[in-house]
């Protein structure tokens, strides 16, 4: 199983899909904000990235265009979980390399499928 | 002891009454500004040690709640098989367990299941749906709409709302006509949300005003729900006396497009409101029927300037051609700038191979200042 980074602010959130991710067997980083999952990125490799939009700090679509143009992490998954809905904030996520986006509220299943679909796509690798 | 100060009472008033009477005054106000400062600042440190107790209990028993709802929810072990939601049981010691019979922690079980459900839907956003019930917290938040205060039913009613719990019209329907405009306007989204009969019988009782904000929420509940079924919006444009409702119901109509609402609409054109009558000859345009065009034509010379700038408007989003000629005297004969503007716009907004020539026309033989305003209208950035 891929190492997955997932930057949400939102505590309960971050805690609930940490906990099905975990379930189904990965293992997860967390991150409040940008700035830490930057720091995070430094010290860990991952395969996929689950970012919220609405950030302190940094917002999660800077993340998703920093992760882009960074050797390091260009090719990894990144799916954008958010309640912000407008084609327009959407367009954008994909534009600067977001792979999936997915509508808060999510379907836990319809996050895992996703995942496994990146993992499959993307062919990242499992780290042991 | 108390003879003694009893003693001492009666000395301080006997030295008080002896006082000049300005001093005495002057005293009095002292006195009552001391105590009520004292008064407020126990008020202020009793609150903030309220608070702090509450914050202080809310740290303790939210990660508990959160362990809960995660191990029965996110993590019970028959989602994901196919079973029905309904069928799916919880841990009863869990989610019956002592800590869960306070109302304080109660309410705060809701208020968690709500932010997950607000995050998730599918099977889980059901299961948590179901947990609420299980718990019946459903029947705390019943007891919450049955309070007087206006603000416990807001929270009652928003609560019922989040979980998709059905609330009996004879509860909500007199709250949606609440002279509270805030109750109101949570009431008027709910009973959309939840009635699943007849979810715009609340214009029917209507008699305070739908405020423009809460046309906009309302407006995108309506246009967001997917399960909603549509009725015709004229039948409330031809009875409603609430003007409110029918302004609301002509964007409605506007925005499903209904074609058959364009008599009820009509026969707004003979109120006497002329801003209501504008807002019917702009839901006409909007609908782009050639139906009403002779009619607002011939009412046009008798019209204010509102309403005159609203015909004009609808003649070119109807833009049949047939009142070009029409369009072309109003720009030339004019001497309103609104009428000038409006006139060459519509007669732009055509956009056929007869409209086009006319414009070459009138720049031909209009004043300077009128090529102009042809030239400003024909600009594709400016809106229309």
């Amino acid at each position: 199983m891929p190492n997955i980074l997932l930057v949400e602010d939102d505590e309960i959130m971050l805690k609930a899909i940490k906990s099905i991710l975990v379930k189904e067997g990965y293992k997860v980083f967390t991150a409040k904000d940008g700035k830490e999952a930057f720091e995070l990125i430094s010290k860990v490799s991952f395969g996929i990235l689950i970012t919220d939009l609405m950030l302190p700090h940094t917002s999660g679509l800077e993340v998703v265009s920093k992760m882009r143009d960074q050797e390091s992490t260009k090719n990894i998954g990144i799916i954008v979980v958010s309640a912000v809905g407008n084609q327009e904030t959407i367009t954008e996520a994909y534009q600067l390399g977001a792979d999936e986006y997915l509508k808060k509220p999510i379907i836990a299943t319809t996050l895992l499928l996703t995942i496994r679909k990146l993992i499959n796509d993307k062919n990242i690798k499992i780290v042991h | 002891m108390w003879n003694d100060l009893f003693y001492l009472f009666l000395q301080a008033y006997e030295q008080f009454s002896s006082l000049p009477l300005s001093i005495e005054i002057a005293l009095l106000f002292i006195f009552i500004a001391v105590v009520i400062t004292l008064t407020s600042y126990c008020s202020i440190l009793f609150r903030r040690y309220n608070a702090y107790v509450y914050r202080k209990r809310l740290a303790y028993i939210t990660p508990i709640i959160e362990d809960m709802i995660t191990e029965q929810v996110l993590l019970n072990e028959n989602l994901g098989k196919g079973l029905p939601v309904e069928d799916i049981e919880f841990d009863q010691v869990a989610i019956t367990d002592k800590i869960y019979k306070t109302p304080g922690v109660r309410q705060v079980v809701i208020d968690i299941i709500i932010r997950y459900r607000k995050n998730f839907r599918g099977e889980i956003g059901d299961l948590l749906r179901k947990l609420y019930i299980d718990m019946h917290l459903v029947e705390d938040s019943f007891k919450k709409l049955r309070r007087h205060t206006w603000e416990m039913k807001i929270k009652a009613i928003t609560e019922l709302q989040q979980m998709d719990i059905s609330i009996a019209d004879s509860t909500l329907l007199p709250l949606t006509n609440s002279n509270i405009q805030t109750l109101r306007a949570v009431s008027r989204n709910a009973y959309i949300q939840l009635s699943k009969n007849d979810p715009f019988k609340f214009f029917d009782i209507a008699t305070e005003p739908i405020l423009p904000w809460d046309q906009l929420d309302l407006f995108k509940i309506i246009t967001t729900s997917k399960e909603l079924s549509i009725p015709s919006f004229s039948r409330w444009v031809s009875y409603s006396t609430n003007k409110s409702v029918v302004s609301f119901c002509l964007k409605l109509i506007v925005y499903y497009d209904q074609q058959n609402a364009i008599p009820a609409v009509m026969e707004l054109l003979n109120t006497k409101d002329h801003f209501f009558r504008a807002n019917a000859i702009n839901c006409l345009g909007k609908l782009s029927s050639e139906i009403p065009e002779e009619t607002l034509v011939k009412i046009y010379g008798t019209q204010p300037l509102n309403c005159q700038v609203q015909i004009l408007k609808a003649l070119g989003r109807i833009g049949s051609g047939n009142y070009l000629e029409f369009l072309k005297q109003e720009f030339l004969n004019a001497k309103d700038f609104d009428i000038q503007i409006n006139s060459a716009r519509s007669i732009i907004r055509h956009n056929t191979h007869q409209s086009r020539l006319m414009i070459q026309e009138l720049m031909l033989i209009s004043t300077e200042e009128q090529q102009l305003i042809i030239k400003h209208c024909q600009n594709p950035l400016i809106k229309y």
